[in-house]
């Protein structure tokens, strides 16, 4: 990053002191003082903490936050929690990429089913949820009738869990496709026709051109899939309340349930240090495999 | 002859591929200008024989929706201008000026990227709560004013910009911030749309932090809201999808409208080619 900042702007000549470009980022910094790195730093301290529902610190309470945490069912949580983000991460990987691929190809009219596959983008939780309440219920629910089964599919801890995950893909698929559509888009012409001169059919050039070349925007889409299913809270929130019996309640469900149904604002603040941790390990598993594996044209 | 039947049978059947993963979306239409007694069937009608608006009737009466509108757009209102402008502030700094600690301060925004709001939530609420901002337009935004996805993108597109630019500019006269009003600002509209209507339809859609910081109903946004009626009383299926149909409406044309500015501000941010 430093080099590249050197190479493009005048080089240093001998100036006075300014004060613009540093009164410039004050406004930026100020909220990300008071609402990034501040509450950061307040949920690691309340973590070791005995705090008041509204979050005021009393005393300081050692490690019996995180003990407590670990003697609950916090593995069960984080269980839960990567089944939904593994769930989340193959059907929304696989689906996406198939429409990336069929739709790689600028044809005469392939700009209507590119807006198709990316339209429930635009959809947001609350109304998806309706949607799929409708989908899902017991009674006259469309799974239902397609499948001639009556299976109340948000109510049973069996099917909880992986309906929720569904509507997730469904809502995500849409991003991840453009993702790959333009990796796969900037794959050079030439490169795919010489290929196919040489005699290569179009498995070939899909598995030895085409997902090579994008393979940035693969990896890209692969961990954005993982830490979004971590994030999603919306869709857990609406259609089945972290239920039933805690079958759809992750990480970021039990925290927010935790501070406000519980009012135990520090056992919250340990959730979120776990669910940072986890998304963080993720973030630089990411890098690491960026720098050593994708191939960048 | 046979490449072209080729062609539109694959454009055809990729087509209904499209329509089946909307076919969700579809149903809701459908389904929401059914009669009640008629949503429940089995086997189910797509088509109505007698279809009817009464949900969409029911939902504007007893539901406050331009109110819930209203919210929303005062949320966008704040969110958008100070996110465009705050970045580009920003990003103007990093781009155009050599000075002490730059790299260091570019770390930090850096490094706020690694923080995920998701984390941070519970305490910015508790924040906002003891400021006595709950139900209160500050309360709804202040978390949202400023995100660093924006600031590289805007970043990236000044660096660019032609070095004679500002040459020019200087020997007629022009300060660094004129420079910044007249002609850096101007010159990166194309960021900022897409930085705009990603940001539109992501405030538009936003639902956990509006949840936490109203609780008035008179605060309420589009999505709150609709969410209300679709827990307060699941057995109004038509009127949940009516008001499900009323919720995406917006959405959707914004991203029909601004489909391209869309993937190209997705993908800006995202990932070196």
């Amino acid at each position: 990053m430093g080099k590249k900042n050197k190479a493009v702007t005048v080089p240093r000549k001998k100036e006075k002191f300014r004060l613009l470009p540093y009164l410039l980022l004050v406004p930026s910094l100020i909220p990300f003082a008071c609402f990034t790195y501040y509450p950061f730093i307040k949920t690691i301290i309340s973590s070791f903490a005995i705090t008041t529902e509204t979050g005021e610190f009393i005393k300081w309470a050692g490690f019996t936050n995180w003990a407590r945490l670990f003697d609950s069912d916090l593995l069960e949580i984080l269980g839960i929690t990567f089944k939904f983000a593994a769930w989340n991460l193959v059907l929304t990987f696989s689906i996406a990429m198939v429409f990336a691929l069929i739709s790689a190809n600028k044809v005469k009219g392939s700009k209507i089913y590119q807006t198709l596959y990316a339209l429930p983008m635009a959809i947001a939780s609350s109304p998806a949820a309706a949607i799929w309440i409708f989908v899902y219920r017991e009674n006259g629910g469309i799974l239902n009738q397609i499948f001639g089964t009556k299976i109340a599919w948000l109510n049973n801890p069996d099917t909880a869990l992986f309906a929720v995950a569904l509507v997730t893909v469904w809502t995500h698929v849409a991003s991840s496709y453009i993702y790959l559509l333009v990796g796969f888009r900037n794959v050079s012409d030439d490169l795919i026709e010489a290929a196919r001169i040489d005699g290569a059919n179009a498995l070939v050039r899909t598995f030895k051109i085409m997902i090579p070349m994008a393979s940035p925007q693969i990896f890209f889409v692969l961990f954005l899939n993982i830490v979004n299913a971590f994030k999603a809270f919306a869709q857990i929130k609406l259609l089945t309340n972290g239920g039933p019996g805690g079958a759809t309640s992750t990480l970021i469900f039990e925290i927010y349930y935790r501070v406000m149904k519980h009012g135990q604002y520090e056992y919250g603040c340990c959730l979120a240090i776990v669910l940072f941790v986890v998304i963080f390990t993720i973030t630089r598993i990411q890098f690491l495999f960026e720098k050593r594996m994708v191939h960048y044209q | 002859m046979i490449r072209k039947t080729r062609q539109s049978i694959s454009l055809i059947l990729k087509i209904l591929l499209g329509v089946a993963y909307v076919t969700p979306i579809i149903l809701a239409v459908l389904f929401s200008f059914q009669p009640s007694e008629e949503i429940g069937a089995i086997p189910l009608h797509l088509i109505s024989d007698n279809p009817t608006l009464e949900h969409f009737k029911y939902v504007l009466e007893h539901i406050p929706v331009l109110k819930y509108l209203k919210n929303t757009f005062i949320m966008m209102l704040i969110c958008i201008p100070c996110q465009v402008f705050l970045a580009s502030l920003a990003a103007y700094s990093f781009a155009f000026f050599n000075y002490k600690g730059k790299e260091f301060l570019f770390s930090i925004y850096l490094a706020a990227m690694m923080i995920p709001g998701e984390v941070v939530i519970m305490t910015n609420y508790m924040t906002v709560q003891n400021l006595g901002l709950v139900d209160t337009y500050l309360g709804m935004t202040i978390t949202s004013l400023v995100g660093v996805t924006g600031i590289f993108m805007l970043r990236q597109n000044m660096k660019s910009l032609p070095k004679e630019l500002w040459e020019a500019a200087k020997v007629d006269g022009c300060k660094e911030m004129t420079y910044f009003f007249k002609v850096v600002f101007p010159l990166s509209t194309p960021v900022i749309s897409s930085m705009a209507i990603n940001s539109f339809i992501h405030v538009y859609n936003a639902y956990f932090w509006p949840m936490l910081v109203t609780s008035d109903d008179s605060m309420r946004t589009v999505q709150i809201g609709m969410a209300t009626l679709m827990l307060s009383d699941s057995s109004r299926y038509g009127e949940i999808l009516a008001g499900a149909v009323l919720c995406m409406i917006i959405p959707v044309i914004a991203f029909l409208i601004g489909q391209d500015y869309i993937i190209k501000g997705m993908t800006a941010g995202a990932v070196k080619s």
